[in-house]
């Protein structure tokens, strides 16, 4: 679908509205993103228009600004307009009238990228969903417009109003039961990882920071990695092994500033691989901005608080190798108190990962260490057996008996413990 | 480790026609992710029979803060002080001052509001008007 809107080349004028006295800085790296997310949904950026006013309630812009745009479509010709800002249905009724163009928002952008890029059931769902609930609270003015339009009687359905509104509650309800499904067969998915001694690692972190490619380097995987907003939608789960420690990482869908709480929940089940991990990488791009690497921390810190259990943070600084090393240092001592945990790493070049195993091995749950003696028997060596698959073995002497220093979790010691205790 | 003072207000609506309100400042070493110590905790409690403005919020914040003996950076939610610009609120209060960021300085400001919102609801009992 994408590359077939490439060939096709879709057009789109992007425009963005700062309130007075905004950063400028920011807003640039807004509409710069914005751009981007443009070009990730297949669009061929034509154009830009920004204005710096409080909002107007009828066209979001002033007035003469949206005569401006109309002009511009009219010399451009694009397929959409896209704004940064939310507006709501009558803003788009207003703007797509005068400019005789599709007008969308940033979060129907979002959603875009996101149906194009759904391949699974799930995703396919978690999609709807989103939409579902974007569209809800507008259902009512859709139709209001629509009424305006000389169509008295819509549907010859006084209630067509409320029973639309209706109608997208009961599909909300379908969709998420049918989620809530598939979130209890990945909660027990996960409960049984666990209770079979993998620990979960998730790989968190703003869209584009570089995580698959992280991902990719730490498996030895080979999931699509692209310099490119959204690239991942889907969580991929590979294991990897850390001092004799298995450790299941999984790859997810990036943050994004300003991500509505209704997107949230419809990405619960795919957010849920992070907020119930044992270990969240907080992937960062190292290569940018100071100020930049900053406003996208803020992002996740505020995108996982509330939804984050007790779990232990790593922040790995990704494409270390584009900076000197003073210039690295002094980012991580900047934002140390934003970077929990901060190593350096170049998914690229493959440095930096011994220093990131290590730490990943250190925030693993405890594990308990015990000496046992096993019998010098078929039987003693079938439980030594079991041993070297359930934990790790840091000793064996083969003497009269067997004598052995094992570290697992405290449920494989007390299964290893009763056993013996049955020898003697 | 940093030093901060997490400060969150309960009451900030009308109760029987006056505004019961108790602030809490917490002092405590934050990492990035935890709280690492919290050194001492402040409550005061105020009562106005207007809204409180802005500036109302920051003396508020600034008489409960002055009764800790740690120092540190004032950290609040932005919803508190209604939202303005940092830059103008830190250029009212005299102390150093950010809005929350960290999930550790999200943790402390919990922290505060568990502190003032049981506070609160002891102070109503205790006056008989819950």
């Amino acid at each position: 679908m994408m590359s077939k809107r490439k060939s096709m080349s879709y057009k789109a004028i992007i425009v963005k509205r700062d309130d007075p006295g905004t950063d400028k800085d920011k807003s640039d790296l807004q509409i710069r993103e914005l751009k981007e997310l443009a070009e990730a949904a297949g669009y061929d950026v034509v154009s830009e228009l920004t204005q710096t006013r409080y909002p107007d309630r009828k066209f979001h812009l002033g007035r003469g600004k949206v005569e401006e745009l109309a002009q511009m479509v009219f010399h451009f010709s694009p397929d959409k307009i896209i704004f940064h800002n939310p507006l709501n249905t009558m803003q788009v009724y207003n703007i797509s009238e005068i400019c005789r163009c599709e007008t969308i928002d940033k979060f129907q952008l979002i959603l875009e990228i996101f149906a194009t890029r759904a391949t699974t059931h799930r995703s396919k769902l978690q999609v709807e969903l989103a939409r579902l609930e974007y569209e809800l609270p507008r259902a009512r003015a859709v139709i209001s417009i629509l009424k305006k339009d000389e169509r008295p009687g819509f549907m010859g359905l006084g209630g067509y109003e409320d029973s639309y509104a209706q109608d997208i509650k009961n599909r909300i309800n379908r969709i998420k039961d049918e989620l809530e499904t598939i979130q209890k067969d990945n909660r027990s998915l996960r409960a049984m990882r666990h209770s079979l001694g993998f620990s979960l690692v998730s790989l968190a972190g703003y869209t584009n920071a570089g995580k698959s490619t992280l991902f990719n380097s730490l498996v030895d995987e080979d999931v699509e990695a692209m310099d490119m907003l959204f690239t991942t939608l889907l969580p991929t789960t590979r294991s990897l092994t850390i001092n004799g420690r298995q450790v299941l990482v999984t790859d997810t869908v990036g943050f994004i500033e300003d991500l509505p709480h209704w997107m949230i929940d419809a990405f619960r089940s795919t957010l849920d691989e992070i907020f119930l991990a044992d270990i969240v990488l907080l992937v960062v791009d190292s290569s940018q901005p100071v100020e930049q690497i900053k406003e996208k921390l803020l992002v996740c810190h505020e995108t996982m608080w509330d939804q984050l259990q007790d779990v232990s943070i790593i922040t790995v600084f990704n494409k270390s190798d584009l900076l000197q090393e003073d210039e690295l240092q002094q980012c991580i001592n900047y934002l140390g108190y934003l970077s929990p945990n901060p190593v350096a790493v170049s998914a690229l070049k493959g440095s930096g990962f011994d220093k990131l195993k290590t730490k990943i091995y250190n925030e693993l749950p405890e594990w308990e260490r015990i000496s046992l003696s096993l019998p010098m028997s078929e039987e003693g060596m079938s439980i030594l057996a079991w041993l070297f698959d359930e934990g790790i073995v840091h000793d064996v002497e083969y003497d009269e008996k067997i004598y052995i220093e094992f570290e697992a979790r405290e449920k494989i010691i007390n299964k290893a413990i009763s056993i013996i205790n049955k020898f003697y | 480790m940093f030093d901060i003072i997490a400060v969150d207000i309960s009451g900030r609506h009308r109760t029987n026609d006056e505004y019961i309100m108790v602030c809490a400042a917490v002092s405590a070493s934050v990492t990035a992710d935890n709280i690492e110590k919290t050194n001492q905790i402040a409550i005061r409690s105020f009562r106005s029979i207007s809204a409180p403005d802005v500036t109302d919020v920051i003396n508020m914040v600034e008489t409960t803060v002055a009764e800790l003996k740690f120092g540190g950076t004032i950290v609040t939610e932005a919803g508190d002080m209604y939202n303005k610009p940092q830059r103008i609120i830190d250029s009212i209060f005299y102390q150093d001052f950010k809005y929350q960021e960290s999930l550790g300085e999200r943790r402390c400001i919990e922290l505060a509001h568990h502190v003032s919102l049981a506070a609160r609801k002891f102070l109503l009992k205790e006056l008989g008007l819950q």
